[in-house]
């Protein structure tokens, strides 16, 4: 069957300072973990959960995403999916947790470029200088209407991610902010 | 736009992040079938509607997505704290020290 | 200036000079040069008549030099959706090209017909609009208002559609400086050295505000010119620093929150499409410091307004900024020191002051003395009662109030300084409070409400030395300056300016722009209105465009004579954002035309739209409606659409239902609380209807659940109520069940949902499905199961909200378009048919199932819906439980939903249309209810309605009337399940 995620971004995306593309079909699962449990989780399933909200981790698998003070989400390749969710399943014996696949949930994008701070600003109200949002940090937060989550992977790039139907309307906010650069 | 401290967060975030959810600290009735329909009218519908500091509860809809308490003057429309779900109701003490703190 | 010939062009230093700029006024060309507002390009030129007045038509030339002006405005024509009204002359920024018109004056400026308002200005005094054209009311819209709009107002509004796009942005610093004249540049020469971020904005073209207007003052030891150059060379270099110019902040909200409107491309000539015209940027500042300076208070006298007649200080920057002089003969009227300063500026320029008018007695030795040196006479203790002249003054009357002498002097500019007054407006905004000064006759800053500071003038700081002072004090520093610079001095405030001519014959504006007089402000008083809220509003002072920036304190100082108050007793009109006038686009920013609102689409849209599909939006989502063939209504689309549904199969794209996955050990605890159903019998793998009430006992949303594991149930919602119901169980979980293990997972988009229907549905799906057994048996209706379809993982439901055997497809979101298009393309063997929401509101209404929402309006519950049987009489708790016995819900009279069956079968009733029992009562007629569903059922051949009916269970088999329009339609009271009532379609092998 053909994945398809129907976006398109345009060629004004495609500078350096402000470049968008979108990713390929990933594996994401939604996770919730009573806090006093989070140790042992971590132990028994191998999986890097980070402590603390807003924290995130990149192992050269998985992304592991602190969203809340209960809840994760875990990004992987689809070749990984299937060796996941063997361990969720696993842990369900062991834990009182929630697991969720929430894949196709999503639609994520990569943004990168000198610019990028102020594209992302154009909706989002937060502070995204280095000194307030490092790399690492992640959060859900708001663009103009949509509700999205940010995660900070460089000096100069950005993963964000928005529910399926929120993208072109992204996509065209930052398509308007590349026709004024 | 004012900014709130989420007490899961721990830190300052934007208004449009939040939902306001109504005044704080009402207790769902757990034993509802023994109350008059009075008991039960002023559970569903009184509410202090209070000119000063007023005892809220704030939703994080767009961060961590928890529900908070906050105490929040409705005169001056400035936080004057916020806390976790569970928290006591803070007292006058409290929350003036939280006043004199900021 | 060398190469440009305007009769008034002198030195200046605001624009280079060097460029010649051609624009028209009013079809007429002119020339001006790079650096020129169009008011100092026109004043170049010796035109002062810019416009005419609002209520009265009177003829106005520029008052002020900057963004206060109230008087010069005009609509600036840049092309089709690029005309703008109501532009200030003096912040217009002129370049090669430009076309500009006057306003408010027909046929022309110089003969306007309206001006006989003018001359019978008496029957229009305040009030005078609310007072005569309130009776008769039919009057208003025939009669007053289109004459009204005609002879009164502003500049017309835009006809066209916006051409220009607009931008908005988010923004951070540590310290912002609003002005960057004296205090603002001291400001951030000292806070850059933090290393925070500063940002310094300015409305202005180029930095330097009141800097650009005293060419002769020294600032330690350099020019102003040397030091304004290199203040701004040192804030350039460093990366902390932003300056912005052509910006302007508008408004100052919560928390350090201020609204900057940046003017990108009206000064330059040539357009680039798809460049933003303006950008707002939103900004959180650690600490702002207004530097906003202060502007120069008219005096209240009769004639003010004449053209020439202007602020002192504009015509002082007019001439040492723009180098024009705003005419050959100057008069001086003042009550303070500072407006000698501009007139010995003028004079230095070669500009002829034929005398000063002082309304003091006393006047500093130092003035005098300078005004010796230049030649110029000074009368003290004297007013202008009047002045002279059409469209251009040409004279005063001097009057002498001591010996009642009165003395002709012949001018071409008279110059006016009544003190000055501290631009409060952001302070005022953040609700931080002000105080009166006696000493300056003026409000100024007291207590901060947010971390905020004012410096120089608009604290009441006046002069050059406060300004660096107090700009270098706000941002941290101690820093002494030296400074060569005239004293500012001090000044008398007149309520009352003598005159032998009684107020109530005098000419005196006060507001300029809304035409409002001294005469109006007493006559406010007299009938009685005392609060100053209440005079703004009756002669509508500080109401227009400019918001009384140069009207309301002395609109204040009028008023509270009159009453016998002092100016704090009268208080203070409310300052309200946006500071200047503010375009809608900049406000808009990005969010236009496609961006301006979200709108969802499912993964088969794509596919929908190929297909021809008209759509309708459900929330922000839209949906295919129907699928019209060619020359199909959607009458006719429908009616197709629901039999061969019913006859063999239909696909439908049910996508937006909202989804909500609920898991933990306690998953059937909590879903027991939410929902008035049953849940803990319900076997793994089975689902069931679930309705959702509010705690006050009506419906809230509603549903199937489907169990998928002990621990998992997949929660399905309405489309528009996914949202809310999401919130309503995450508030219940968090905060009166956090004892329960449990979890919430909204996967509305994780899943594309293909719902097919009618007798074929299994035979079509059945070679696709694996792992799946669909015989009946296996598969009933009601159940739930995973596997795989075409390859990919499915959560397969069978429901039915159609009465059909009926299946509900879900797969991950990116797969739905492919899945779909496979079972459409081997559905045609047996006629499927795509329907969209119009025939799936049909198909459930045949069967008498509700749409929340529609059917429901949050004052119905289970019981007036007829669906008893979903609550659970033997759960102990559940939201909304206990209200369902309170006095009013158990009450009989209440509105229940039952069908209609209209006596003429083809009569489709309209949806809302209300019921009556007795159509022949008289009017007002007692409505017992309302239709909430209505429409032409295909397959019965007769039109099928719900409505909600008072007593409704009751009256099964009654007649009532809808009456519509003088038509009065009968309909019997009937059962709403209209097709197959027994549920036998369901079962097709
Ligand atoms: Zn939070």
């Amino acid at each position: 069957m053909l994945f398809s995620q129907d976006i398109n971004i345009s060629e004004a995306l495609q500078t350096n300072a402000l470049s968008m593309t979108l990713m390929d079909e990933k594996t994401r699962y939604s996770l919730r973990i009573k806090p006093k449990d989070l140790a042992a989780f971590k132990k028994a399933s191998g999986l890097k959960l980070p402590a603390k909200i807003g924290q995130s981790i990149r192992t050269s698998a998985h992304s592991y995403l602190c969203l809340g003070p209960d809840e994760w989400i875990v990004i992987t390749a689809n070749e990984n999916r299937n060796n996941l969710r063997e361990i969720f399943v696993n842990m369900t014996a062991k834990f009182t947790y929630s697991y969720v696949d929430v894949s196709h949930r999503n639609i994520g994008f990569v943004l990168s470029g000198e610019q990028v701070e102020n594209a992302i600003n154009i909706g989002c109200p937060l502070d995204l200088s280095l000194d307030t949002f490092p790399i690492g940090k992640v959060t859900r937060t708001v663009f103009e209407n949509a509700p999205i989550m940010v995660l900070r992977t460089g000096t100069t790039e950005f993963q964000l991610e928005c529910w399926r139907s929120f993208a072109p309307y992204i996509c065209g906010l930052f398509d308007r902010f590349a026709m004024d650069l | 736009m004012f900014e709130v401290h989420c007490p899961y967060c721990n830190e300052k975030r934007p208004e449009i992040e939040f939902a306001y959810a109504g005044e704080a600290h009402i207790v769902r009735e757990t034993k509802a079938d023994e109350l008059t329909d009075q008991e039960w009218a002023e559970f569903l519908f009184y509410r202090d509607n209070k000119r000063g500091d007023h005892h809220e509860r704030w939703w994080h809809q767009h961060g961590c997505n928890m529900f908070f308490n906050a105490v929040r003057n409705t005169l001056t429309d400035k936080f004057v704290m916020t806390y976790k779900m569970g928290v006591k109701r803070p007292t006058k003490t409290q929350i003036k020290a939280a006043k004199n703190g900021k | 200036m060398a190469n440009n010939k305007a009769p008034y062009r002198t030195a200046g230093r605001g624009n280079d000079g060097s460029k010649t700029i051609n624009f028209t006024f009013d079809g007429k060309a002119y020339q001006g040069v790079q650096g020129d507002t169009l008011a100092s390009a026109l004043l170049a030129n010796g035109v002062h008549l810019m416009g005419r007045s609002f209520k009265y038509h009177r003829p106005r030339g520029v008052l002020g030099a900057g963004s206060e002006e109230p008087n010069a405005l005009v609509t600036l024509d840049r092309g089709k959706g690029r005309v703008t009204p109501n532009i200030r002359a003096t912040v217009l920024e002129i370049f090669e090209g430009l076309v500009t018109r006057s306003q408010n004056a027909w046929p022309n400026l110089k003969t306007d017909i309206g001006a006989f308002n003018n001359i019978f200005s008496a029957f229009f005094p305040a009030g005078f609009y609310n007072k005569t054209f309130m009776w008769p009311k039919s009057f208003w819209d025939k009669v007053y208002e289109p004459i009204i709009r005609n002879m009164a107002g502003l500049g017309p509004a835009p006809s066209e559609p916006d051409a220009d796009v607009y931008a908005s942005v988010y923004g951070h610093c540590e310290t912002l400086i609003v002005g960057a004249g004296p205090a603002g540049i001291a400001a951030a020469l000292t806070a850059a050295k933090s290393g925070g971020r500063i940002i310094l904005v300015d409305e202005n073209p180029v930095l330097g505000g009141s800097l650009l207007s005293v060419p002769n003052d020294k600032i330690d030891g350099l020019e102003i010119s040397k030091w304004l150059a290199n203040s701004i060379r040192t804030l350039q270099k460093m990366r902390n620093v932003k300056l912005m110019t052509r910006t302007t902040a508008i408004g100052y909200y919560h928390d350090n929150f201020i609204g900057l409107a940046e003017r990108i491309t009206d000064h330059i000539p040539n357009i680039t499409p798809g460049v933003s015209r303006e950008k707002l940027h939103r900004i959180r500042a650690g600490k702002v410091i207004l530097a906003q300076g202060a502007i120069e208070r008219p005096l209240v006298f009769n004639g003010n307004d004449r053209p020439g007649v202007m602020l002192a200080s504009a015509a002082q920057t007019f001439q040492s900024r723009y180098g024009v002089a705003v005419g050959n003969a100057a008069i001086l009227f003042t009550s303070h020191d500072s407006g000698y300063a501009a007139v010995f500026d003028l004079a230095d320029a070669n500009i002829r002051i034929p005398i000063v008018v002082d309304v003091r007695d006393e006047i500093p030795k130092d003035i005098r003395a300078q005004a010796k040196q230049r030649g110029i006479e000074i009368a003290s203790g004297a007013s202008i009662s009047k002045t002279h002249g059409s469209t251009r003054i040409n004279g005063v009357e001097i009057y002498s109030p001591s010996t009642g002498a009165k003395r002709k002097v012949n001018c071409d500019a008279l110059l006016m300084c009544g003190g000055w007054t501290p631009s409060l407006h952001l302070w005022s905004h953040s609700k931080s409070t002000i105080k009166w000064d006696d000493e300056i006759a003026a409000y100024v800053p007291d207590m901060p409400n947010e971390n905020a500071v004012c410096a120089g003038a608009c604290n009441g700081d006046f002069g050059l030395l406060a300004a660096l002072k107090g700009g270098n004090k706000a941002a941290g520093g101690r820093k002494t300056y030296k400074v060569t610079a005239r004293n500012f001095g001090a000044g008398t405030t007149f309520v009352s300016l003598p005159s032998y001519i009684d107020t109530s014959k005098q000419k005196a504006f006060v507001d300029f722009q809304n035409d409002a007089t001294q005469k109006d402000i007493n006559l406010a008083v007299r009938e009685g209105f005392a609060s100053i809220e209440h005079v703004k509003r009756y002669t509508t002072i500080g109401m227009a465009t400019d918001q009384g920036k140069t009207s309301n304190l002395n609109a204040m100082q009028i008023a509270s004579n009159a009453v016998n108050k002092t100016v704090e007793q009268v208080g203070l009109t409310t300052f309200r954002p946006p500071y200047t006038p503010t375009t809608y686009g900049t406000f808009a920013g990005y969010r236009t035309g496609d961006l301006f609102e979200v709108e969802r689409k499912t993964p088969m849209d794509g596919w929908a739209q190929e297909h021809g599909a008209v759509y309708e939006p459900v929330g922000i989502w839209r949906r295919a409606r129907y699928f019209p063939k060619p020359g199909e209504d959607m009458d006719a689309a429908v009616a197709r659409e629901c039999k061969a549904t019913r006859d063999s199969l239909g696909i439908f794209d049910a996508s937006t239902l909202g989804k909500i996955e609920v898991v933990g050990p306690d998953a059937a605890k909590f879903m027991n609380l939410m929902y008035t159903n049953p849940w803990a019998q319900l076997g793994e793998g089975r689902c069931r209807y679930g309705l959702m009430l509010r705690e006050d006992g009506y419906i809230y949303d509603d549903g199937v659940v489907g169990r998928l594991a002990e621990d998992r149930f997949h929660v399905t919602t309405t489309t528009g109520g996914a949202p809310r119901v999401f919130r309503h169980m995450e508030d219940y979980l968090q905060t009166e069940f956090p004892h329960l293990d449990v979890w919430l997972t909204s996967t509305t988009e994780q899943w594309a949902v293909i719902a097919l229907n009618g007798p074929s549905a299994r035979k079509l799906i059945e070679p696709f499905v694996e792992n799946i057994d669909l015989s009946p048996e296996k598969f009933p209706h009601m159940a739930v199961r995973e596997g795989t379809i075409c390859g990919v993982e499915t959560r397969l439901f069978r429901v039915s909200f159609s009465g059909e055997l009926g299946f509900e497809i879900n797969v991950p979101a990116h797969y739905g378009r492919a899945v779909w298009e496979t079972l459409f393309e081997a559905g045609k063997k047996y006629a499927i048919t795509p329907y969209g929401t119009e025939t799936m509101h049909v198909l459930r209404a045949e069967k008498g199932f509700i749409i929340v929402g529609q059917d429901t309006d949050g004052t119905v519950t289970p019981g007036d819906a007829g669906m008893e049987w979903a609550v659970s009489k033997k759960k102990k708790d559940f939201v909304g439980r206990r209200s369902l016995k309170r006095p009013d819900l158990v009450a009989s009279g209440r509105k229940q939903l039952v069908g209609l069956l209209t006596e003429n079968p083809k009569t489709v009733l309209e949806e809302g249309a209300q019921i009556v029992a007795d159509p022949n009562q008289s009017i007002p007629m007692d409505m017992i209810g309302h239709v909430t569903s209505s429409y032409w059922s295909e397959s019965l051949g007769h039109s099928i309605a719900m409505a909600l009916v008072m007593y409704g269970f009751d009256k099964e088999g009654e007649d009532i009337y809808i009456p519509i329009e003088g038509n009065t339609h009968k309909a019997k009271i009937v059962s709403p399940m209209f097709y197959d009532p027994k549920g036998e379609r369901l079962n097709v092998v």
